[in-house]
């Protein structure tokens, strides 16, 4: 079997007596939109901020496309190609929506230039300038991010996802508090995102996750509980009991698992 | 409007000349801090000690190691930004209040270092020294004995270095900047180095207090602990917000309400200092973005009144 594009060994986080991730062996195969799903405080964002290098793991080892990346600080990881958005959005709220994308691109580059007049980088404005159209947020280019709706700035970070050339993308939760439209919209440009790039996605909406995931992964108290694709995750036993419990949520997983 | 600086000693007196000349000198200053606050998101308490270093490495240049002008500016500079290179190493690990105090202890270290240190610093009563004769750039020679030529020769210096600092918030250092202010940790998930451009800020934000220090000494031919005391911190900081954080020219407006206050004030009564805590209190409650941000506020205000009405119009000619 071929490299996976992300793996982790036994990896584990204790934030005092909490084991929030405990022993986690993960792998994640290319080409493939996975989707992380687990009841709050299984430890689903901690294990995204220890890929992404946010925290630091008690133990245990993070490999991407077969290179180590444990302990790496946050700007090494990304620039290699791993970026993510956080569960609470997260952009440059006194800069425009077309400097927080601007700025998104020319990160991972060499030190920027203390000098130069950023404006005149025509190669970097056109850019900029695609993105927006791609996240049909052509019309609100000059506003200041701080003042976009919530669906507008989750949008944002995608454009932002989008224009920083990622090899994997880790999504926390990016239809969290979307209209039922907004959330439609999102979903459709993660899908489309997905056919170049690796994806792994946090996700509440089970109606979002059914629709759209390769893969399924279960997590409950740092573990993983079950993995598969959405028809064996569905029907899995120990994922009804653990994690979908209540009569409405099994509704739910059938209606999806047959849809 | 720029042309005023340059024609003022033909216009008004001596005394409003070296007025000046220290507003300007201490606008650069309020500027360091300004960098640090207004673009970073750092607040420091602590700039009086690049300062300090600027105001040393002259007057112990020249008068203990004899060197003439430029070599003791540029001595001055080089110690105030290696000074703010090995604290910056420690310092810009933190944020906030961690940032504003350690920033603040280093620079009390160093003040009671300089003041008990009298073989190098003269302490409380400084080093004073006489200028290097005279100074040559380019074939134009000059003396900051001449008044006229000491405040043009201040007046192309700062604006030499706020010019810089404009080049620098439009580059794209600029605007990494900006996005560590906003959001330190996003930031660091796009893949900017936090902690390397925040220390590099603070090293530039010492060079601007560095260069401030060294005109300093050299304008008052003085150098002395003093300067480095946690007050003239302060002050800066005070300068820098009332004027307007995170606008170039705001510690210039700033330093000026102040210093003009001061000199007039300060002949006629004594407590002129509760003028300067009403207005920087009054300031900070109304005008948040200080004295320039409130001005830009209204520019975009009257603006914005200015389309509506002319969309008005435009609407009862084309119904």
């Amino acid at each position: 079997m071929s490299e996976p594009v992300l793996r982790t060994e036994q990896l584990t986080k204790r934030f005092g007596g909490l084991t929030a991730v405990d022993n986690l062996s993960f792998r994640l195969a290319g080409g493939r939109l996975h989707a992380i799903i687990g009841p709050n405080g299984a430890g689903k964002t901690t294990f995204f901020n220890l890929i992404s290098g946010l925290l630091t793991s008690d133990g245990g080892r993070v490999f991407f496309h077969g290179r180590e990346i444990t302990g790496l600080k946050p700007h090494e990881i990304s620039r290699l190609g791993i970026k993510r958005t956080l569960q609470i959005k997260s952009v440059f709220p006194r800069l425009s929506v077309v400097d927080n994308l601007w700025i998104t691109s020319q990160a991972g580059r060499r030190f920027p230039h203390p000098f130069r007049d950023a404006s005149r980088d025509r190669a970097s404005r056109e850019k900029v300038e695609r993105t927006l159209e791609q996240i049909g947020m052509s019309s609100l280019a000059q506003r200041q991010a701080g003042t976009l709706s919530y669906g507008d700035v989750a949008l944002l970070e995608i454009g932002m996802a989008l224009i920083s050339e990622p090899r994997l993308l880790l999504l926390d939760e990016p239809t969290c508090g979307m209209s039922p439209a907004e959330t439609e919209r999102a979903v459709e440009k993660i899908c489309e995102l997905a056919r170049a790039i690796d994806i792994v996605i946090i996700e509440h909406d089970m109606e979002v996750v059914f629709a759209i995931a390769d893969d399924i992964t279960v997590m409950t108290q740092g573990a993983i509980l079950a993995s598969g694709n959405p028809e064996e995750i569905a029907a899995d036993e120990r994922v009804r009991e653990a994690y979908l419990g209540g009569e409405e949520e099994e509704d739910y997983v059938e209606e999806a698992a047959h849809a | 409007m720029i042309s005023v600086p340059w024609s003022i000693p033909a216009l008004i007196n001596g005394f409003w000349v070296s007025v000046i000349a220290e507003i300007l000198i201490w606008s650069l200053f309020a500027a360091s801090v300004n960098l640090l606050f207004g673009y970073v998101g750092l607040l420091s308490f602590g700039q009086a000690l690049y300062f300090g270093f600027g105001m040393y490495g002259v007057a112990i240049g020249i008068s203990d190691f004899g060197l003439s002008f430029w070599p003791a500016f540029g001595l001055g500079v080089a110690a105030a930004m290696a000074m703010a290179l090995i604290t910056g190493i420690f310092a810009v690990r933190l944020t906030w209040h961690y940032f504003a105090i350690i920033t603040l202890v280093f620079s009390l270290i160093f003040y009671f270092l300089a003041l008990t240190n009298k073989w190098l610093t003269g302490g409380d009563d400084g080093i004073n020294f006489t200028l290097p004769p005279t100074f040559s750039l380019g074939g134009i020679t000059g003396s900051l004995a001449d008044h006229t030529f000491q405040y043009f020769f201040i007046l192309a210096t700062v604006s030499m270095c706020f010019w810089l600092m404009h080049r620098l918030i439009c580059s794209p250092l600029g605007k990494a900047l900006l996005a560590i202010r906003d959001n330190d940790v996003r930031a660091s998930l796009i893949g900017l180095n936090v902690y390397l451009l925040r220390l590099v800020a603070f090293v530039m934000a010492g060079f601007l207090a560095g260069v401030a220090g060294a005109l300093f000494a050299l304008f008052g031919r003085y150098a002395s602990a003093t300067y480095m005391f946690y007050h003239v911190s302060g002050e800066a900081v005070v300068w820098a917000i009332v004027g307007g954080a995170g606008t170039l020219f705001g510690p210039i407006v700033g330093t000026t309400i102040f210093i003009v206050v001061r000199e007039i004030v300060s002949s006629h009564w004594e407590h002129h200092s509760l003028i300067v805590g009403v207005v920087a209190i009054l300031v900070v409650i109304f005008a948040p973005k200080g004295v320039v941000g409130l001005w830009n506020e209204w520019l975009t205000r009257l603006a914005e009144r200015i389309d509506r009405a002319s969309i008005k119009s435009e609407l009862r000619t084309n119904p």
